[in-house]
């Protein structure tokens, strides 16, 4: 941030530039594609910090073809690199350094984003949500919707904040205190998804076995006593285990079809 | 019909644009399930089926940028599917999961097709044309929104008189099979979300709430809270074992049995 203080050639970035290029980062993937990905909605997101950096058409044109390189990361982690990169284009910093904290950066943030966002916050809060609906309960949608956007927009717009004001030093800080917060999150999110398996698959047998005059029913006299939703907690494992080995999840929604209708015919399910 | 078909294919647009972008998550199914319900006047169906679509949906998230089923497609079809064919919600996920994964091909393409656009914006940006930069990710946009539009009017307002009528045409064991394929769906997305997620020290924790909820029927908030009870513990447990505090033994807690 000493850089800062020497360089005082263009205007500073306002707090207004920046609510407009965290608003604007909503749209960073609006020209998502295989070849770039998302470079050109970051090159959209940060269009504002370019254009006051630089005045002359000719730097701007170098600068926004730097921008244009491909890039992808979370797009709810998106902001604080943005703080950073637009602190640091600001200050006229080292284009090579700007693109190595670039390439450096979005690998980490996307896995820390998938962790966080996709496997822990959506499927807690969907999963709350679905809890209320399924029973025909208008709030669930509404209260998923509240929740899930208040951490976004906390995310996202205290994001840029935090990233441009700590500038560089941000990164440092990110990588010490996401460790302990993703170890965190992954408690949560795999108490609730051990809850999820025990609540939402629907699997059970109505297999009636004959032992001499007494019936028993497969379900209610013995697997129950043994432990209750066994067979959905033993058929998550059984994909998990296929998922490991490979098996494209297309296949498995294939294989489930498959046992669910032949297993109707049978009677087994 | 058309008047419906038109109002489902407006919001299948806006939840398609929402899907990559802004991201409110308005697309999920449990929300397109209560909006689609409104649009066809079943808001119970319409609840229940996309609550039941969205657990299947749960663990299929787009991944280090790859692609799942398709989430809008898939909840919006399987919704329309179940009020306007009457049946039983778990069946309309057996139909809505194979259609999400035609759709989500289609995506594939348009993302493929768009790449070369970008040859034309490293163009632009050397130019310092900001505008055109714009527009090339306005019309991205607009790309998306006739896409899902399109698909999801298609099958709702043709399909509509058909719907029923297929599945009377269906054996009944196929269709309860296809019932019992949807239960056990949701399986897969969990098990999406343990391949990531599972690793040996968090197994427990997965048992913790398996067990809770199997035998004590708690709800699920109260599982995230006891999930969130034993990641606060944890948390600043380990803390205070990197400041190697000045509490470094916990032998005397021993004498106090």
């Amino acid at each position: 941030m000493a850089s800062k203080t020497t360089t005082k050639s263009n205007e500073k970035l306002t707090k207004r530039d920046l609510w407009i290029m965290a608003i604007r980062s909503f749209f960073l993937q609006a020209s998502f594609n295989y070849e770039r990905m998302q470079a050109a909605g970051w090159l959209y997101s940060i269009l504002p910090v370019l254009k006051k950096a630089n005045k002359k058409k000719e730097d701007l044109g170098k600068a926004m073809k730097r921008h244009m390189e491909f890039f992808n990361t979370h797009p709810f982690l998106i902001t604080p690199l943005i703080g950073i990169v637009a602190a640091m284009e600001e200050n006229k910093e080292d284009p090579e350094m700007i693109r190595s904290i670039k390439v450096a950066t979005m690998g980490p943030l996307g896995g820390i984003g998938d962790a966080l966002i996709w496997l822990t916050l959506l499927p807690i809060t969907a999963g709350i949500g679905a809890s209320l609906a399924i029973e025909g309960n208008i709030a669930g949608p509404i209260i998923f919707l509240l929740i899930f956007n208040g951490i976004h927009a906390v995310l996202r717009f205290g994001g840029i904040f935090y990233g441009y004001n700590t500038g560089v030093k941000a990164l440092k800080k990110l990588k010490t205190g996401t460790k302990a917060v993703s170890h965190a999150a992954s408690i949560v999110g795999l108490t609730v998804v051990g809850g999820l398996i025990a609540s939402y698959i629907s699997l059970s047998t109505p297999l009636v076995v004959n032992a001499g005059k007494a019936e028993v029913a497969l379900q209610e006299d013995v697997l129950d006593k043994i432990l209750p939703n066994m067979l959905p907690l033993g058929y998550t494992f059984l994909l998990y285990f296929l998922l490991k080995k490979g098996v494209s999840p297309t296949k498995l929604i294939g294989l489930t079809i498959l046992l669910g209708v032949v297993g109707k015919y049978f009677g087994i399910l | 019909m058309l008047f419906e078909a038109l109002l489902i294919a407006l919001w299948a647009g806006i939840a398609g644009v929402d899907l990559f972008n802004v991201q409110l998550h308005i697309h999920r199914p449990v929300v397109t399930g209560l909006v689609v319900g409104a649009i066809l006047g079943d808001i119970e169906t319409g609840l229940i089926t996309g609550a039941t679509l969205e657990l299947v949906w749960m663990g299929m998230v787009p991944l280090a940028g790859a692609q799942p089923p398709n989430v809008v497609i898939g909840g919006i079809i399987g919704t329309a599917f179940a009020i306007l064919s009457g049946n039983d919600p778990k069946m309309a996920v057996g139909i809505a999961v194979p259609f999400a994964i035609a759709v989500q091909g289609a995506i594939t393409l348009l993302f493929t097709i768009y790449s070369p656009v970008m040859h034309k914006a490293d163009k632009y940006a050397e130019d310092g044309n900001t505008k055109a930069i714009e527009r090339i990710n306005y019309l991205g946009m607009t790309m998306l929104f006739l896409f899902y539009a399109i698909i999801a009017f298609l099958p709702v307002f043709f399909g509509a008189e058909y719907a029923s009528s297929v599945v009377e045409k269906m054996p009944q064991f196929l269709i309860d099979g296809l019932s019992v394929a949807g239960g056990m769906m949701p399986a897969i997305g969990f098990a999406m979300l343990l391949k990531i997620m599972l690793k040996k020290e968090y197994v427990a924790f997965l048992l913790v709430g398996f067990l809770v909820v199997t035998y004590f029927d708690l709800t699920l908030v109260g599982t995230a809270i006891l999930g969130l009870a034993i990641a606060l513990y944890d948390f600043y447990k380990g803390k205070g074992n990197d400041d190697g505090g000045p509490k470094p033994k916990k032998e005397v807690m021993t004498n106090g049995i």
